[in-house]
């Protein structure tokens, strides 16, 4: 069966149609990104029909008539759609529930924090909100460090290992998206993670030598305009 | 179906009681083991064990296999008791139909946006050492948006539960969040579809028992109580770290 292109709505660099494109890249299924404009069709119809929260990414699969949204729960279906060979995830228990705790994980405690960051860092007015400031870099840290133990105690400090069972999942990617700002949260000289938090390093280093993850991080949709 | 050996590790918090509402709703036996902030404990290694992330709610079970399986973070933890217990869908709609990928929907709403962003509202609202008062009005204009997006939604063809005419896991996911309106300085009766949701929940067995779990759920009777108010955030900001300087754990 040949498949039809699934739109991907997104806009530039925003980080989470991108975890999403991964994703669709990495399992080699056709799509297309629709670059949505923010003043004029993010909170009107007909996006809202598709995504009632007004925020990206959202997607529309004419091969099974789904239109839906939030990136995890799009990541969710695109696995238990497409990837019936379990290349990128695990049908066996207990991963097929790990998988699910890590998932939910990265999209409540990392996505929202690390963004509440970049607010306060970069687009806020007030420069100096140090407070503010310091409560998300601590919170990032936090969760880079959650990560990097989870990672030291199956052995991650000396060979690359994921966060659940012995290969790569959806899961891992789903983390990527984000930890691909880590330099702009921390510049160079504020903190050297890659040597503090040493197996999370070599675990995103090693993610981001994946082919189909360079190609879509450096698609044109996905640069800032 | 294999029996439930379940333990909930849990405290009286909105995603806490999620996990017990579900439980409570699908009638399933389970353990408590009720965790302290006050001493930390869900920073210590038995804990950590189980949930790498030191949060709650988690959970352990018997699996199919005899061997115990972990499952942590709130949304996890409803998709796991309904895969496995819930045959007859009476919280959850058959795994890929249209409803269950909508219900996964405002789960993850409900997860990735409501939680975190009236979590942050109750930070600077209630818990910060300084006063930002940006930061309380960036937080709690999102948590009304999202209330918003969840009255429409709800407004829209009077639905009586957020999917499919019935309670799923994804308005257990949210209400615990919403009965807690006020704590986040949101005034619910700016949300008459929202309100009247949240109150037929509160009106099921189910969310009436778990609610009340690992102890009392006062959070409505406490929003209306000043005084009251005022000692439970004496008592928060004791366990409560503030940030600067202070390395989070």
């Amino acid at each position: 069966m040949t498949l039809q292109p699934i739109t991907l709505y997104g806009h530039g660099p925003t980080r989470n149609p991108i975890k999403v494109a991964v994703l669709l890249e990495e399992l080699g299924l056709p799509y297309v990104i629709k670059s949505i404009d923010y003043e004029k069709e993010l909170k009107f119809e007909p996006y809202i029909s598709i995504n009632p929260n007004g925020r990206l990414p959202a997607i529309e699969d004419p091969n099974t008539g789904v239109k839906m949204f939030e990136s995890g729960a799009i990541c969710e279906y695109l696995v238990e759609t497409y990837d019936t060979e379990g290349r990128l995830t695990y049908t066996t228990s207990p991963e097929k529930w790990l998988l699910k705790s890590w998932l939910h994980f990265q999209m409540s405690g990392q996505g929202p924090y690390w963004g509440q960051l970049f607010w306060f860092k970069f687009f806020h007015e007030e420069k100096n909100l140090t407070s503010a400031i310091t409560r998300y870099e601590n919170e990032a840290k936090r969760v880079i460090g959650v990560i990097d133990a989870h990672l030291t105690k199956k052995g991650g400090r000396d060979e690359v290992r994921y966060l659940v069972g012995d290969k790569i999942t959806y899961v891992d990617l789903a983390w990527l998206t984000w930890n691909t700002v880590i330099d702009m949260m921390f510049p160079e000289g504020t903190w050297d993670w890659k040597t503090e938090v040493p197996a999370f390093a070599k675990w995103h280093l090693a993610m981001l030598e994946r082919p189909a993850v360079q190609k879509t991080l450096g698609l044109e949709a996905f640069q800032k305009k | 179906m294999t029996s439930p050996n379940i333990t909930l590790y849990t405290a009286q918090t909105p995603n806490g009681i999620k996990a017990s509402i579900a439980l409570e709703e699908l009638g399933l036996p389970y353990k408590v083991r009720q965790l302290s902030f006050k001493t930390n404990e869900q920073k210590e290694p038995w804990f950590l064990e189980i949930n790498p992330n030191g949060r709650i709610p988690a959970l352990t079970d018997t699996f199919t296999d005899g061997q115990t399986i972990r499952v942590f973070e709130s949304g996890s933890i409803l998709q796991y008791l309904v895969s496995r217990y819930d045959p007859n869908h009476l919280i959850s709609f058959p795994p890929g139909s249209r409803e269950s990928i909508e219900v996964t929907n405002w789960l993850f709403f409900q997860n990735a946006g409501l939680g975190p962003m009236q979590g942050q509202a109750n930070h600077f609202h209630r818990y910060a050492p300084e006063k930002i008062p940006y930061g309380v009005a960036r937080y709690q204009e999102e948590t009304k948006r999202l209330y918003g997006v969840l009255d429409l939604h709800l407004a829209d063809g009077n639905k009586e539960y957020l999917v499919g005419g019935k309670c799923t896991i994804a308005d257990i996911s949210t209400w615990g969040w919403v009965a807690a309106a006020g704590w986040a300085g949101v005034d619910i009766d700016e949300f008459p579809a929202l309100k009247a949701w949240e109150e037929r929940m509160l009106a099921r067995p189910g969310v009436e028992k778990g609610r009340h779990v690992p102890s009392p759920h006062t959070m409505k009777e406490m929003i209306k109580d000043k005084a009251q108010m005022e000692k439970t955030l004496a008592e928060a900001k004791e366990w409560i770290k503030p940030p600067a300087g202070h390395e989070a754990k």
